[in-house]
């Protein structure tokens, strides 16, 4: 039977920053290279969203990564999560060093050599995750809906697709500083492109749902062992990119200068205040007014 | 629309899956209903599971259910040591019950129920895939009713309610089916027992050299005596493969006599010098880090030193196992085993002259969990089932405790299988008007339920035999005429007869007594023990570390109403919630939820269910 | 010149700016007085609303430092949906008929020198596909901001060469480990193999760090309105409904938060009500420790709805919160809670027990019932404010 919908994931490896698993340099920096690598947690959540639609629409689902040779294990990962039919990887040195925009050239290239993207298609729907826990822009999503022409919905808790009309509704999430929380209920026509907010919890809610997801997640860990062969690697050459519009060339920014920001964070050594001595509270006060003083660091 | 399925079986533990394998295997489509995140994360068991080879009829075992149980499921050691222990301070009198222990049994593996529970899902689940059903976890049932056409309408916190032809409670001892559909009242605390334990770390060749055993051989430990603090019950410690479980199981009414916090039970058993002998182990101390130092400096010594003691502890438990040794140098990690010998060394090494690291004896707690089992001699429903939902293993209030003999899971397996039968020819037959009944007379004929209700002289005689060398007046004038009867092997068919008819339950009480238990025991220790010496102190985790080790996805709803926060009952609560989650404030009991192991200890005076579906506590190991 | 001035995207809601607009503003202010006076030049900093019947709040942003505002004013432009939004600032970030209602001389206007965004929701999505659309670069999370002249050797813009790149912002963003700040620079591509020209440098900006400037209704300002083209494509794209879901508990653009738990026993009522003053003297958000969302004392529903609430919970089973100050008032120091609030700058708790858990993750442990200590505390805090106020 021929799927009605066509999914696709970008997804990003990233360190495991859980303790034990990371490793941090004298200056504090994070040691990448004795730090694991994983699916990142937001890309992780981007293929549940992705894997709701295989689930209830049944959507093919696609994946792709811009990474180094070792992205490999990102797929695998994320083939678990959501029984990708593809899994893509664009590694080149050429692409290295990009920065958002450029990565977005990258992405772009490859997510037009899916199947969803072949006949003159574009691909309905391309989730990624709310940003990366370690570059943490949460640009390249927006950036690479640009490039693709899809209408971008970002913090997206909950969606569904209107399969007669070839809409997505979407629910998002939207803070607005100093005010209230907004949930906007949100319609766009295919195709768009989802950043899913970091709270997103895919629901299946009846039981013939709850046992296809069962089923296709056994099947995604039936292919497990195969899928590092399931990988369809591309090099700059095979996407077709031009040189100048990806990696470095084609980034307008760049990483000009890394410091130590001068407060760091730590376990703490608590000076005692005795509350009853209005002069110790004077000293408390002033402290704080000190404090305030401050930049936020986030 | 509303969805349709032949049957729903609501819990995922040993029994309910085993009921949605074998309708499965019988052809019949069957969805069980998990609350948990998957299954096996809400269940806790002592625990070992036997298979049962009875003289007189037969029992479904759990490699009738599955074929390949024995060559593939992740049991753990094949119990082939039984002993009990008589203790008293640091004199122990060991008693050899393995013939007790093997007595019309095909074998009894220890086991963690949460890694077994979850193959028997995959098992279970799989084979129910193929006749359209299968396994629906995080789904908290909320009721039970039925429509005009006689069928079962299941409605739950997460899904869309669906109808089904036939339903099987298999929820456990804390049942919201029982309760919901009126089937039975709660257990009364004379029918339940509060058990709790924890599981202790240890690798699986240190566990084989101190207990004794070989590889895949595995020893049960009893203890009676002071370690009860003067409770009906008694401790149990089984070996695992790279594991112990500790813990002690009492008679919940015993408690509410003299309420003891289920954690101090524990700390008795753990004490004991015989016990802390057991589970000790060597242990990384990290040293506390010089706050004088620039703060990125401890950070970067705390994540240096954690990685470090990471590392010890997985390269020693893989270097006491076999084949984790074997992995290692298969994968070319290493060359020899001499090789990972070497670097332990060489970290332990580092950890000692770089970082202070100390290392020094004690033992490793890895989770710490509490379970209410009913005690099918006085709580047994004598009609487990209500229309057309029938009632299996704990739900149905059928665990077996005989003396040093504690048994539900292969009840609650044998149960599901005779569950699983007559819906199976009600479908057939699609006549569901005398399913009920039918399962009723299927249990009824299961020697477990035999055994609920009558002495089995033969096992009597075993115990006895085993209980030889114990002088008979330390067993006192209660029993002195009994215990003469017993041991003749003539009368002994008379009295048991004389007893069976006068009724298990008059005996009961003579039997199940603190004299039994703790007064009994104690004496044989101090008459007839031997002095254990111990080595060191074990450093017993708080209450608060135990609770911080256990995995939970709070509910922000409590699952728990305190109705009567004055009653009686519910200031012992204070003492006997195994996490604290009771506070006295003011002559009035308070509820703080979040800690809650739904162990159902206070489900009695409260109006309690199950937290919704992927909510509450997760069991790591069971 | 092709590349002028520094444009300022306002975000407002229910007919004010938020705050962050101002504070970008107020930055804008400072960076173009230092720019024109470094440079000799007379570059503006302009304002752009995007929205419907905005033309009552151009006015305040001259007030906080915008020289000129474009305004496009459409009930398609109600509520912010990037689809629509992104063409149209696009047009007026590339309309050089605009520019010259505010700024004649800048006849060779392409697009603007610098762009500034928020770092909230909307602004940070907005920015990466407005910039991406003006084919440009941007740093997101900003904290810090400085234009200067670098000499740049770079690999591929410069072909390995020493170069100076004039006005160049540079833009300072806090990594993941807090530990580090990045520069990032928007810069051209002088290879001639790959030349390229990058503007805007555009970046987002975290709410809270950046002050506005004090409010000058002398100021002068240009306000244009500018008509946008919309794309009937862009058009399908429809909000069916805003709910609001919950009056915001803020953690996130405050610089402190105030947290209470059971030590407010005592008096649950006027504890609590002390605790609101303390954070309000501090312009800090309110939090508790988890028992309190289980309303476990009895107070006025008012307190109980504001305060005792599961989105003011500070821990694992609620908000993680990193800001400059953190008070725990009569809060013992459970993990969970402490999982919650570790990660903040300075904290200070007010508890009699001295063996509370929370005295091992505070920086100042005072000693005391929150009922003495709290007022005492605030009125201090009082003394003192005259004096700050003379430091700003």
């Amino acid at each position: 039977m021929m799927p009605d919908l066509y999914v696709a994931v970008i997804i990003k490896l990233e360190p495991d920053f859980s303790e034990g698993n990371v490793s941090y340099n004298a200056d504090g920096t994070l040691n990448r290279a004795e730090t694991k690598s994983i699916l990142g947690p937001h890309s992780a959540i981007a293929c549940q969203a992705a894997f709701l639609a295989k689930v209830k629409y049944g959507a093919r689902v696609a994946v792709g990564t811009m990474g180094p040779p070792n992205a490999d294990i990102a797929l695998a990962q994320a083939q678990q999560v959501c029984d990708a039919d593809e899994l893509h990887l664009y590694s080149d040195r050429a692409f290295a060093g990009a920065d958002t925009w450029a990565t977005a050239e990258t992405l772009r290239a490859g997510i037009a050599k899916m199947e969803g993207s072949s006949s003159g298609r574009s691909m309905d729907i391309v989730f990624s995750g709310h940003r990366a826990s370690d570059g943490e822009t949460g640009q390249t999503g927006p950036q690479t809906a640009v490039k693709l022409g899809s209408t971008f919905l970002g913090n997206v808790i909950d969606y569904d697709v209107d399969m007669q009309r070839r809409v997505v509704r979407a629910f998002r999430l939207i803070t607005l500083q100093g005010f209230y929380d907004v949930v906007e209920e949100v319609e766009a026509p295919l195709p768009v492109f989802i950043a899913i907010d970091p709270t997103y919890k895919a629901s299946f809610n009846t039981v013939s749902q709850r046992l296809a997801f069962e089923k296709y997640q056994k099947q995604a860990m039936g292919k497990a062992a195969t899928v590092k062969q399931q990988i369809k690697v591309f090099n700059a050459q095979q996407l077709g990119t031009d040189p100048k519009l990806v990696g470095l060339p084609g980034s307008p920014t760049i990483v000009y200068r890394v410091e130590k920001i001068p407060k760091a964070k730590a376990s703490r050594m608590a000076q005692v205040v005795d509350g009853s001595d209005r002069r110790q509270l004077a000293q408390v006060a002033a402290k704080i007014h000190e404090v305030l003083g401050g930049m936020v660091i986030k | 629309m509303t969805e349709r399925y032949d049957v729903a079986i609501v819990g995922g533990g040993s029994a309910g899956l085993a009921a949605l394998k074998r309708l499965a295997d019988l052809g019949k489509q069957a969805v069980l209903i998990e609350a948990g995140r998957q299954a096996g994360t809400k269940n806790v068991s002592g625990g070992i599971l036997y298979s049962k080879k009875p003289k007189n009829g037969r029992t479904y075992n759990v490699e009738d259910v599955y074929s390949n149980f024995l060559s593939e499921a992740p049991y753990e050691r094949k119990i082939t040591k039984y002993i009990l222990h008589a203790v008293s301070k640091d004199k122990d009198f060991a008693i050899d019950l393995t013939a007790a222990h093997e007595y019309q049994a095909n074998f009894g593996y220890s086991v963690l129920l949460s890694r077994l529970n979850s193959w028997f899902a995959g098992q279970a689940g799989e084979a129910a895939e193929r006749q359209g059903g299968g396994i629906v976890s995080g789904v908290h049932v909320r009721s039970v009713s039925w429509n005009d056409g006689g069928r079962a309408v299941i409605e739950s916190d997460e899904l869309e309610h669906f109808e089904v032809k036939a339903v099987i409670a298999a929820d456990g001892v804390n049942s919201e089916i029982a309760e919901m559909t009126g089937a039975r009242p709660k257990f009364a605390p004379e029918q339940l027992y509060q058990g709790v334990k924890v599981v202790v770390k240890m690798p699986e060749e240190i566990v084989e050299e101190r207990f004794g055993i070989g590889t895949g051989e595995g020893a049960a430990h009893l203890f009676a005596g002071d370690v009860t603090l003067g409770h009906i019950g008694g401790g149990f410690l089984y070996t695992n493969r790279d594991t112990l479980s500790v813990g002690a199981v009492y008679h919940y009414d015993s408690l509410l006599d003299k309420p003891a916090a289920p954690g101090a039970l524990v700390n008795a058993l753990l004490e004991n010098p015989l016990v802390s002998e057991f589970v000790r182990d060597e242990v990384a101390v990290k040293e506390e880090i010089d706050r004088n130092l620039p703060k990125e400096e401890q950070l970067r010594t705390k994540f240096a030193v954690s990685k470090l003691v990471k590392t010890w502890n997985d390269l020693r438990d893989a270097y006491h196992s076999p084949s984790a040794r074997r992995k290692l140098i298969e994968g070319g990690k290493f060359k020899s085993e001499d090789e990972i010998k070497s670097r332990i060394e060489y970290v332990k090494g580092e950890l000692v002259s770089k970082y202070s690291t100390k290392f020094v004896t004690d033992y490793v707690e890895l989770e710490y969990s509490t379970k209410l089992v009913p005690d099918g001699k006085r709580g047994a429903m004598r009609k487990p089932y209500h229309k057309n939902v029938l009632f299996v293993g704990d739900a149905a209030g059928r665990g077996i405790f005989i003396g040093p003999r504690i048994e539900g899971l292969n009840v609650g397996i044998d149960d599901a299988v005779r569950a699983a039968d007559s819906i199976a020819k009600a479908i057939d037959r699609n006549d569901f008007s005398s399913m009920g009944e039918s399962y009723s007379q299927q249990v009824e004929a299961s020697p477990y339920t035999r055994d609920m209700h009558e002495i089995d002289k033969d096992y009597l005689k075993v115990f006895l035999d085993a209980a030889k060398a114990v002088p008979k007046d330390i067993v006192g004038q209660r029993y002195g005429m009994i215990f003469r009867l017993m041991s003749s092997s003539t009368l002994r068919g008379l009295a048991v007869g004389l007893a069976n008819m006068l009724g298990y339950d008059k005996l009961l009480p003579l039997v199940e007594s603190e004299e039994t238990y703790v007064q009994v025991p104690i004496e044989i220790a101090e008459r007839l023990g031997k002095a254990v010496t111990t080595s060191y102190k074990p450093t017993i985790p708080t209450l608060a570390q135990r609770v911080a080790k256990l995995k939970y996805d709070d509910d922000r709803q409590s699952h728990i109403k305190v109705t009567k926060p004055e009653a009686e009952f519910m200031k012992k609560m204070v003492t006997l919630c195994p996490t604290n989650c009771y506070l006295l404030e003011d002559g009035k009991v308070v509820l703080q939820h979040e800690a809650c192991i739904e162990c159902g200890t206070c489900a009695k005076e409260t109006e309690w269910r199950h937290p919704r579906g992927e909510k509450g506590v997760a069991i790591q190991y069971g | 010149m092709k590349y002028e001035h520094l444009y300022v995207v306002i975000e407002h809601e229910g007919g004010k700016p938020i705050p962050v607009s101002l504070e970008m503003l107020g930055e804008a202010r400072r960076l173009m007085d230092g720019y024109n006076s470094k440079y000799g030049a007379s570059e503006l900093v302009v304002a752009v609303v995007l929205g419907n019947n905005v033309r009552k709040l151009c006015d305040q942003l001259v007030h906080y430092g915008a020289d000129a505002v474009i305004y496009a004013d459409s009930p398609e432009l109600e509520y912010s949906r990037n689809a629509v939004d992104t063409p149209v600032l696009f047009q007026i970030a590339t309309n050089r008929d605009l520019v010259l209602k505010f700024a004649p001389k800048s006849t060779g206007f392409v697009k603007p020198r610098y762009m500034f965004f928020a770092a909230d929701n909307i602004g940070r999505q907005l920015s990466s596909t407005v910039v991406g659309y003006l084919d440009s670069g941007l740093a997101s999370d900003i904290n810090k901001l400085a234009i200067s002249d670098l000499e740049i050797k770079h690999e591929h813009k410069t072909k390995g060469q020493a170069m100076v790149y004039e006005r160049t912002l540079e833009m300072y963003r806090p990594d993941f480990s807090g530990f580090l700040w990045t520069t990032i620079l928007c810069l051209d591509n002088r290879n001639p193999a790959i030349a390229k020209e990058f503007h805007p440098q555009a970046c987002s900006i975290i709410p809270g760090v950046f002050a506005p400037i004090e409010r000058d209704a002398t100021r002068k300002g240009v306000i244009v309105d500018y008509a946008p083209t919309f794309d009937p494509e862009s058009l399908k794209v429809k909000i069916l409904s805003r709910k609001i879901v919950k009056s915001s508990v803020d953690f996130d653009s405050k610089k402190a938060v105030v947290s209470f738990g059971r030590g407010i026993k005592g008096s649950p009522e006027e504890n609590i009500r002390m605790v609101a003053e303390l954070a309000k003297e501090l312009d800090a958000e309110v939090g508790v420790s988890l028992p309190i969302s289980k309303k476990p004392f009895p107070v006025s529903e008012n307190v109980s709805s504001t305060y005792m609430t599961p989105d003011r919970v500070v821990g694992t089973s609620g908000r993680k919160v990193t800001p400059l100050l953190y008070i725990a008032a009569g809060i013992s120091g459970t993990m969970h809670h402490l999982a919650g609030m570790k990660e903040s700058g300075f904290v200070l708790a007010i508890n009699p027990d001295e063996d509370a858990p929370i005295k091992g993750e505070c920086d100042m442990f005072v000693k005391g019932r929150m009922e003495d200590v709290v007022p005492a505390l605030i009125e201090e805090l009082r003394r003192l404010r005259p004096a700050l106020e003379a430091k700003r």
